[in-house]
């Protein structure tokens, strides 16, 4: 009864049991290398490295919900990088226009990806993987296979700057005032309607343990210069994607369109329109981790974002969207986002072979969508 | 040695602390059709779940005899090496393999190392269906070939290869002609007459009065009535699933018929694979504000296709012209006829009309979400009192409206796709099918609801393969026969003989109309 209980529990909190696995694999990391994972310095390194792998799996939940694959990102990822770095380094652009044009260029590839895929109804896993070879082809074509550099000051510091100690503080608290509203503003607001609410003491459980983290996150962080640019930028997408997809009309399409695509449109529902805005925003994606990638590393290399597409799309699955549409969220997919750099960078810390680093990330994608499986929740989709 | 060849006796099946099944009896003696009644959501599949070994042995209470001995299925393996076999609703036929494949599929003869006996197999699949008096059928071609009917025959075919004594058929005609209908009781009188059980599970009473020697109903998982079928009328029947007394099958109001409000010109639609056919060609018609116009034709013969074109769902080339309020309008996606003020309740609900996963709430308020928006942001609290509302006028039997649509009965999920499509305020309104797998109670329901709305000046058009309910609702009905308006009657004294002279007139003259 007890361990029903307790599964029940995971199933309906699915992302306290990542949380779990999360905290699993930091101790296992820390003791491993004798204290060395859980420290200012790397933790910083690590959110950093999984800001890229976030902003793409934003992207791709909502076009995996809606029921379909973009296997293109990591090379959208690279040409839209290279463009930045080209229009920065080679042609004298400004940082802000050249992240403007890229960002428009990024919206433009995603639309052409969705018009493809609606309006010339070719599967998306084609048109991925099209674009996944003729994309990296134009990266290369574009660069002259030869990576560009240096990229200008004021871009690199958007890779690798950090948000002031004390404005971080701040921001957590807002962040923490914030959810503790919103939490009260929803139970006031099913109150009224008569809707089941969560009892009083789960919802007092998790602003607490929301309240710890984010405590802990800005005081390891702040050891550490502050929170980094990009994991600001990420925390900020987290927020407009939630919000889309759980407060508006389009969100809830998304959703709808997954679930299923001909009762969405018989119900009056633009499903191509839907679909096509989808990838258009995944190219947006694409273009902010290409910018933060050449940010990052103060160069636009050709090869940047290889094998990018596998981390967003196994972020997703671990974070539990469903692999037929219709179901998901953004912050699962971040949670896994961050379950998939946890394992990079503590492979990396301890030196494990690259051999055995991709041999281990399989096997535990596979591990990890299989205990969903177990779990049952996904037994309706 | 009891009398009966299966027994289940007080049969107790919780989900999660909700009782399901409570108490049931069930009990066929060999040779003996066993009609089992009871409204959607009564507990019907749970029950022949719990037969079947889909809920294997342990997860519920009663005790399950079957030769007199305790049967313990713990897999739906289990209880067909018993013989119990189950034929459900839809169709488990893979349409590209062929028909004696689909008759072996999991139940192979084979050869040495597992090679596939063709010759045998072909045989054993040429007697099974003489059996069944099917002699045109070539059981090497692919299942797909064949029609819906046919396609049912070869389902109890591949239950008789598994050897099957008892034989549980799960509302076997729903998609079928009354043709079909009829082939399909005549071979299961056969079958009682070598001495197979049946039990057979439909809301068509009809047919359960002319094939069942006993019935049985239960209502919300009990137990209510077994007597055998000469001491049962359809009415008896009827108040036993429902608990009251339903007078009327149609609660017919009446309701003024005013101007023409909708008209369809020459609507023609070509098959999806086959350009080169048409499956509607040329039907014009024209509906009246606050009548109800029945379409009655013989499945296949082009009704859906014609009201999809309409709505402009059509998936293959078509033409059609609408006309609205005497306004000519282009409608070419579903989108653009909702705002033209059409709406469609499509005829495959799972397929077209629920999102499964979806809360009921979401599912009703999916056509409309727009209204209930600022700036693309939906504003929950007024989408939750339009549901509310709805839920409570139309009866829809959910514990929350936050539960995926999925766990409601067939009925209650049919009564959200209607609301779903009445929040647009439609000023015509277009039902494929409306009542199609639903319990007497909603049947009713949806009945009531369609007279309020033609009282209150909407325009319904009803397709549907019930002639009892075209008769009994509309107030003129179209028929259709092989994609053209075949007749064009008003219900007044029209007869069931009628329509079908009228559906299958033509189709005896040959290929001068096929053109």
């Amino acid at each position: 009864m007890q361990a029903q209980k307790v599964q029940q529990l995971f199933v309906r909190y699915k992302i306290l049991a990542l949380l779990i696995a999360v905290a699993v694999i930091w101790i296992f990391f820390h003791v491993k290398t004798e204290q060395a994972f859980v420290t200012p310095g790397n933790l910083s390194n690590l959110f950093r490295q999984m800001a890229i792998t976030g902003m793409l799996a934003c992207g791709m939940v909502f076009i995996i919900i809606a029921g379909e694959i973009d296997l293109s990102i990591g090379s959208q990822l690279g040409l839209l990088g290279g463009v930045a770095a080209i229009l920065t380094v080679n042609m004298g652009w400004g940082t802000w226009p050249s992240i403007a044009a890229v960002l428009a260029l990024g919206l433009v590839i995603g639309a052409v990806n969705g018009f493809v895929v609606t309006k010339m109804r070719v599967p998306s896993f084609i048109v991925g993987l099209g674009g996944m070879l003729a994309f990296r082809g134009l990266v290369l074509y574009i660069t002259g296979s030869s990576t560009i550099a240096p990229a200008p000051d004021d871009l690199i510091a958007l890779g690798q700057g950090f948000v002031p100690p004390v404005l971080s503080v701040w921001i957590g608290a807002i962040i923490f005032l914030a959810m503790v509203a919103l939490t009260v503003r929803r139970r006031v607001r099913r109150a009224k309607l008569g809707l089941q609410q969560a009892a009083t003491w789960i919802d007092v459980a998790r602003i607490v343990a929301i309240g710890a983290f984010i405590f802990g996150f800005v005081r390891v962080l702040n050891d550490a210069n502050g929170i980094p640019i990009p994991v600001m930028i990420l925390l900020a997408l987290l927020a407009v994607f939630t919000y889309v997809s759980t407060q508006t009309v389009f969100g809830r399409h998304i959703y709808a369109v997954g679930g299923n695509m001909e009762a969405t449109r018989l119900s009056g529902v633009n499903v191509a329109r839907v679909k096509l805005v989808v990838f258009a925003l995944m190219g947006l994606m694409c273009a902010f981790a290409g910018i933060i990638t050449v940010a990052r590393t103060g160069s636009g290399s050709p090869s940047a974002g290889t094998g990018a597409e596998l981390d967003a799309i196994s972020a997703c699955f671990i974070g539990g969207t469903s692999m037929r549409g219709g179901s998901g969220t953004v912050y699962g997919a971040l949670v896994g986002a961050l379950v998939m750099a946890s394992l990079d960078s503590g492979m990396q810390l301890m030196d494990v072979d690259n051999s055995w680093q991709m041999m281990i990330k399989g096997v535990i994608l596979v591990l990890a969508v299989w205990v969903d499986v177990l779990s049952g929740s996904n037994r309706n989709a | 040695m009891s009398q009966y060849l299966f027994e289940m006796r007080q049969i107790v099946k919780e989900f999660s602390g909700v009782r399901a099944l409570n108490g049931i009896d069930l009990a066929v003696r060999p040779g003996e059709c066993v009609g089992l009644c009871g409204e959607n959501g009564a507990g019907k599949s749970t029950l022949m779940k719990v037969l079947s070994g889909v809920y294997p042995y342990g997860t519920w209470e009663g005790e399950i005899l079957f030769d007199d001995k305790p049967l313990k299925a713990y897999s739906v393996r289990d209880s067909e090496q018993a013989g119990i076999v189950i034929i459900h609703q839809e169709l488990m036929l893979v349409p590209q393999l062929s028909v004696a494949e689909n008759i072996f599929l999991g139940n192979e003869i084979r050869k040495f190392g597992g090679v596939m006996d063709y010759d045998a197999m072909y045989a054993k699949a040429e007697a099974l269906l003489a059996r069944l008096k099917l002699k045109d059928v070539n059981v090497a071609a692919p299942v797909m070939n064949y029609g819906g009917g046919y396609q049912q025959l070869f389902e109890i075919a591949k239950a008789l290869a598994k050897n099957a004594r008892l034989l549980i058929l799960d509302e076997p005609s729903s998609s079928l002609t009354s043709s079909e209908t009829d082939t399909l009781l005549s071979i299961i009188e056969d079958l009682k007459r070598d001495g197979v059980a049946c039990v057979y599970i439909s809301h068509k009473l009809d047919e359960v009065a002319r094939v069942c020697d006993t019935v049985t109903v239960i209502r919300d998982g009990k137990h209510i009535v077994t007597k055998p079928m000469s001491e049962m009328t359809t009415h008896s029947i009827i108040t036993a699933m429902v608990g009251r007394d339903i007078e009327n099958l149609f609660p017919k109001v009446e309701h003024d018929i005013g101007e023409v409000i909708f008209e369809a010109r020459h609507v023609t639609c070509w098959d999806v694979t086959n350009p080169n056919r048409k499956r509607v060609d040329d039907i014009s018609f024209e509906v009246r504000r606050g009548e109800i116009v029945g379409i009655a034709g013989l499945v296949g013969a082009g009704r859906t296709e014609l009201v999809s074109a309409i709505f402009g769902a059509y998936p293959g080339r078509y033409e059609a012209e609408v006309v609205i309020d005497g306004k000519p309008v282009s409608i070419r996606s579903p989108e653009q006829a909702i705002k033209a003020g059409l709406s469609l309740v499509p005829e495959d609900r799972k397929r077209q009309g629920i999102v499964p996963l979806l809360g009921v709430g979401d599912n009703i308020t999916l056509a409309t979400l727009w209204h209930y928006a600022t700036a693309g942001q939906i504003d929950r609290q007024a989408e939750m009192q339009v549901v509310d509302a709805e839920i409570k006028r139309l009866r829809v039997k959910t514990a929350s409206p936050e539960l995926p649509i999925v766990g409601l009965s067939g009925g209650n999920q049919q009564k959200a796709v209607l609301t779903k499509m009445l929040l647009p305020d439609p000023k015509v309104l277009i039902l494929d099918e409306p009542t199609r797998g639903v319990d007497v109670g909603s049947k009713y329901d949806i009945y009531k609801l369609m007279f309020e709305l033609a009282q209150r000046g909407v325009a319904i058009v009803m397709v549907s393969s019930e002639m009892p309910e075209v008769l009994g609702v509309s107030d003129r009905v179209l028929v259709v026969g092989e994609g053209r308006l075949r007749g064009n009657f008003p219900s007044e004294g029209l007869t069931q003989e009628q329509v079908l002279a009228a559906a299958i007139s033509h189709a005896a003259e040959g290929p001068a109309h096929a053109a």
